[in-house]
């Protein structure tokens, strides 16, 4: 008996000690930077194996140069907005991750103290990217990031459609209507477009008042400044109603997933498909006609396209190799990286990119001029929300829009609810 | 602490050479090793529960009265703010009321259709694996599979139902079912339904094997129609079981979460919002996690004195030497 309880006093002590230890980090460190030789970068669920290959390959040349060592983790999105906080705090927490750059992203980690400061690093390495896009990752007047892509929102079209119905890319929204008119008259879905994970919706708004509004009309929505009830918020809400309601977003758009709205267009089951400059990527793969790609029409003129940043690297206030992960953002802000991300990503990077000699799709490479003329002062760029406003909003905005498309909300009952939500 | 008297006139029983020989022959020494054992066997599991169970919800109680956004390291203390709130949430109200209709709908549905199955099946030897496991399937798929394929299945132009309606000449049925409010939540719930009523079938029907033939014989020779044979014979006998799958089911109801997530994420505009999801896009989405953690105290609270009264049922119904 005394000899069995020996063996079970001791397997009960292992057991507890087992279960009371974390797990190990291997030489190195599974993460904190650990001994300054390797760095864990965690980012987003790329899209397929062979993306995370690209990426591998192209870190392998930052530890050729640099001796550094860099482990990609990946998480989904939303398991990524659950931890994140978690690791960040961990002393095993990544070193350096890639989040969106809004106030609901990284704002929220500059705020709770969770990311590096990267101010003196900006000057110390000169890195340079477009002024607007620094004010992104700028925090209470601190620098947190390097936007990591920017993303612009329009309308694609099927060039040969179009040309077969004998219509001009629309530049007017009268311009829109007679386009829509026409190719649903030949049997064509005039947009793809489809609603069920709700935050396309909220590129529609996007798109729409940024063209009508202009940018210094959307600085003044997003600072607070103007209010969410004015009649252009309505009007572009009450455009996409009525699009819905002529059947122009092919039928019930808010049952369709984002997937299947870009096979509707991809299949060219429809011939215009409002979305953002990511699907460059998608047609490159997927599509076997031509397409073009123009802001969103404005009331009385041509609009501008809507912009916003995607996810972009921030270094954890907790890394234990600020150095080297600053080393590490120094190589993603590099022109090298910028091309090597245009080539193999089809992203736009926050830097003005030569195009020359790049092996990449025309519609890119006019995306990415028009996108540097744009950025430089040549022109306006508009304003992608979603990505700028709380999390609140978001949510007001996308049941708002799923409302309207069900026929449950008016335009300007979502407006009061939008604006409601912006000053809670 | 004083010591407890000694028995005054306890017999001198010769004993081991330490200690007292109890009544029931085991000596204290025994017992207490006996004692210590015990403990030593049950430390491991009551470690596990304490860290696992008892740490996680006592948590989460201290996180109903602050107010965690899940960057705050030390929330300010709200008292009962968020019961509050919750109280006065409309749309708390409104993924509550879409609960209900889930527990309603979602509770009797494969309850009735599990029992319907499991009634034309008793009697059938021949194939009667095939559709056992046939029928049990739906219900061991992951609940993202189903809801993905079921998406596929409601699609508004590609779907199978929608052209299956217009096959047969209803195509004026036809419509987007996950994207209309009207028809989203019971889309849904079908899909839900769908993969439950396999699970009421199999406990079911393998409680119907135990039913005894020579009652029901005997109810049918004094011309016990076929539903008072079910009424009187059949169920008073599977009632356990019966109520055991019940209370599965019902519970189910009040916890829904992923199938609802995967096939609208509670939309379109809330319509199929539930108090799992509605508690989940607070807590992740909207990094409410306090308000997130007392809807979910809310569904655990509400959840427990159904499945406690369901379970003495039960209980009854088995002492009460019913039960297949």
């Amino acid at each position: 008996m005394r000899s069995s309880s020996k063996v079970l006093v001791t397997s009960a002590v292992c057991l507890l000690a087992t279960a009371c230890t974390g797990q190990s980090s291997s030489s190195g460190g599974d993460g904190g930077g650990g001994d300054g030789e390797r760095l864990v970068y965690l980012v987003e669920q790329l899209e397929d194996a062979d993306s995370l290959s690209r990426l591998e390959d192209h870190l392998a040349d930052f530890t050729e140069s640099s001796g550094i060592e860099v482990e990609v983790q990946q998480l989904d999105i939303d398991t990524m907005r659950t931890v994140l906080q978690t690791r960040l705090r961990a002393e095993d927490g990544p070193d350096v991750i890639s989040w969106g750059s809004g106030p609901s992203f990284a704002g929220a980690l500059a705020e709770a103290g969770l990311l590096y400061d990267l101010t003196d690093a900006y000057e110390e390495n000169g890195w340079e990217v477009y002024d607007f896009a620094k004010e992104r990752v700028t925090y209470d007047g601190k620098v947190y990031g390097i936007p990591g892509e920017m993303e612009t929102v329009g309308l694609f079209y099927n060039t040969q459609v179009l040309a077969d119905l004998g219509i001009e890319p629309p530049r007017t929204l009268d311009d829109l209507r007679a386009a829509c008119e026409a190719i649903s008259a030949a049997g064509v879905v005039p947009m793809a477009f489809g609603d069920q994970d709700a935050w396309p919706g909220s590129h529609l708004l996007s798109m729409a008042l940024s063209s009508a509004v202009g940018a210094d009309g959307m600085e003044a929505l997003l600072a607070g400044e103007g209010s969410w009830e004015s009649p252009e918020v309505v009007d572009a809400l009450t455009f996409w109603q009525e699009a819905n309601q002529n059947g122009w977003l092919g039928e019930s758009p808010v049952s369709i997933d984002y997937d299947t709205m870009t096979a509707q267009y991809l299949s060219g089951e429809a011939a215009m498909i409002p979305t953002g400059s990511w699907f460059i990527n998608d047609l490159a793969v997927g599509a076997d006609f031509e397409s073009g790609y123009v802001p969103f029409p404005a009331p009385d003129g041509e609009g501008v396209f809507a912009a916003g940043l995607g996810s972009g690297p921030l270094i954890s206030a907790n890394t234990d190799d600020p150095e080297g992960a600053i080393e590490l953002l120094d190589f993603f802000a590099s022109e090298e990286h910028g091309e090597w991300s245009v080539e193999n990503l089809q992203t736009i990077p926050p830097r003005p990119v030569d195009t020359e000699g790049l092996e990449i799709e025309p519609l890119l490479a006019q995306v990415l001029d028009d996108v540097s003329t744009l950025s430089e002062g040549g022109g306006q760029l508009g304003y992608n929300i979603d990505v700028l406003m709380p999390e609140a909003f978001n949510e007001a905005m996308f049941d708002g829009i799923q409302a309207l498309l069900t026929g449950q909300s008016t335009p300007a009952e979502v407006a009061a609810a939008m604006q409601a939500a912006s000053q809670a | 602490m004083t010591a407890a008297p000694a028995p005054a006139a306890a017999p001198t029983v010769p004993g081991p050479r330490r200690g007292r020989r109890a009544r029931s022959g085991v000596s204290e020494a025994t017992r207490r090793q006996q004692a210590r054992l015990g403990v030593l066997l049950v430390a491991p599991a009551v470690v596990l529960m304490s860290v696992f169970l008892v740490f996680p919800v006592l948590n989460a109680v201290y996180y109903v009265f602050v107010d965690f956004d899940g960057l705050d390291t030390t929330p300010p203390f709200v008292g009962l703010d968020n019961f509050t709130e919750l109280a006065r949430d409309r749309d708390m109200w409104a993924a509550a009321w879409n609960n209900v209709i889930w527990i309603v709908l979602g509770t009797i549905g494969p309850l009735v259709l599990g029992l319907a199955m499991a009634l034309l099946l008793w009697g059938v030897r021949r194939g009667s694996t095939f559709y056992r496991v046939v029928f049990f399937l739906p219900y061991v798929l992951p609940q993202v599979a189903v809801g993905v394929v079921w998406g596929w299945i409601y699609a508004p132009t590609r779907g199978w139902l929608n052209r299956g309606l217009e096959a047969v000449g209803l195509g004026g049925l036809a419509r987007g079912w996950l994207g209309d409010p009207h028809t989203a939540l019971y889309a849904v719930l079908g899909t839900a339904i769908w993969t439950a009523t396999g699970f009421v079938f199999v406990i079911v029907l393998a409680a119907l094997r135990n039913v005894a033939a020579e009652l029901v014989d005997a109810a049918m020779l004094d011309g016990a129609s076929y539903l008072q044979r079910l009424r009187y014979v059949v169920l008073p006998q599977i009632m356990p079981v019966f109520l055991m799958v019940t209370a599965l089911t019902l519970i189910g109801g009040f916890a829904v979460f992923d199938i609802v997530f995967v096939m609208t994420g509670g939309g379109p505009a809330n319509a199929t919002e539930v108090l799992g999801t509605y508690a989940y896009s607070n807590a992740f989405q909207l990094s409410r996690i306090s308000y997130g953690t007392t809807l979910a105290l809310v569904v655990t609270a509400l959840a427990v004195p159904v499945a406690v009264w369901l379970n003495r049922l039960q209980r009854r119904a088995s002492t009460e030497g019913l039960g297949a």
